[in-house]
């Protein structure tokens, strides 16, 4: 999918653990892997909004387009 | 006793699991009913006239196979759905079989058609009830790609 999720690079930016921000964003440790993995077939807005307030950043900066052709 | 969708599930599985069986002991019982048939019963009404001991032998023992496999991936899709794994590709797999065993079971009675006319019903009826299950296949495989959408929607 050329829709690709930079979560993990923010959370390195951010400092911040897989577990505590699936707890603070109030989703399961394995639903955020497959976010992070890149697995996920859709985000919804509320969840993008909980991780954009959680880690002080745009849409953007978690979601990216790359031209795969 | 209150009757509900556990209890038919367990009543589906158990009359496959008959049918299985009855089927099995019906494959050892072949040679004698198909004499039976040979020397009285039935219509007669054919291109190829004589005995249909060999073509309705062979006929039925293909079809039994054909029954047989059904039967299991039935049974098996039924424990899927029990165990509440029902949009699963695995089940696609099962349904997509059991559809081609029906597909393939009306060519045995096509072909003995030409003995007896009245073997094209149930080649007909073989061949419908493969087209169906295509379909609930083709249903099927839709619903799984929706069950992973929801499952993957974070």
């Amino acid at each position: 999918m050329p829709i690709v999720v930079n979560l993990d690079v923010m959370m390195a930016k951010r400092k911040i653990s897989s577990g505590e921000l699936a707890e603070r964003i109030g989703i399961t440790p394995a639903n955020l892997s497959i976010l992070k993995t890149g697995k996920a077939k859709a985000i919804r807005f509320s969840t993008l909004e909980r991780l954009c307030e959680e880690l002080s950043c745009q849409p953007g900066d978690l979601l990216e387009y790359r031209d795969e052709a | 006793m209150k009757w509900n969708s556990l209890r038919s599930l367990q009543l589906s599985i158990l009359l496959v699991r008959v049918l299985f069986v009855l089927i099995l002991i019906l494959m050892c019982c072949v040679p004698v009913m198909v004499h039976w048939y040979d020397l009285d019963g039935g219509s007669r009404v054919g291109l190829v006239q004589g005995s249909v001991y060999w073509p309705l032998c062979i006929c039925l023992y293909l079809t039994a196979v054909c029954g047989e496999v059904c039967l299991f991936r039935l049974g098996k899709l039924l424990q899927n759905i029990r165990a509440e794994h029902v949009f699963i590709p695995e089940n696609c797999t099962h349904l997509r079989i059991i559809s081609w065993c029906c597909l393939l079971a009306s060519i045995p009675f096509g072909i003995f058609g030409i003995w007896r006319f009245l073997s094209f019903v149930v080649a007909l009826a073989a061949l419908f009830f493969g087209i169906i299950l295509r379909v609930v296949k083709n249903v099927f495989e839709a619903a799984v790609s929706l069950q992973e959408e929801n499952d993957y929607t974070i």
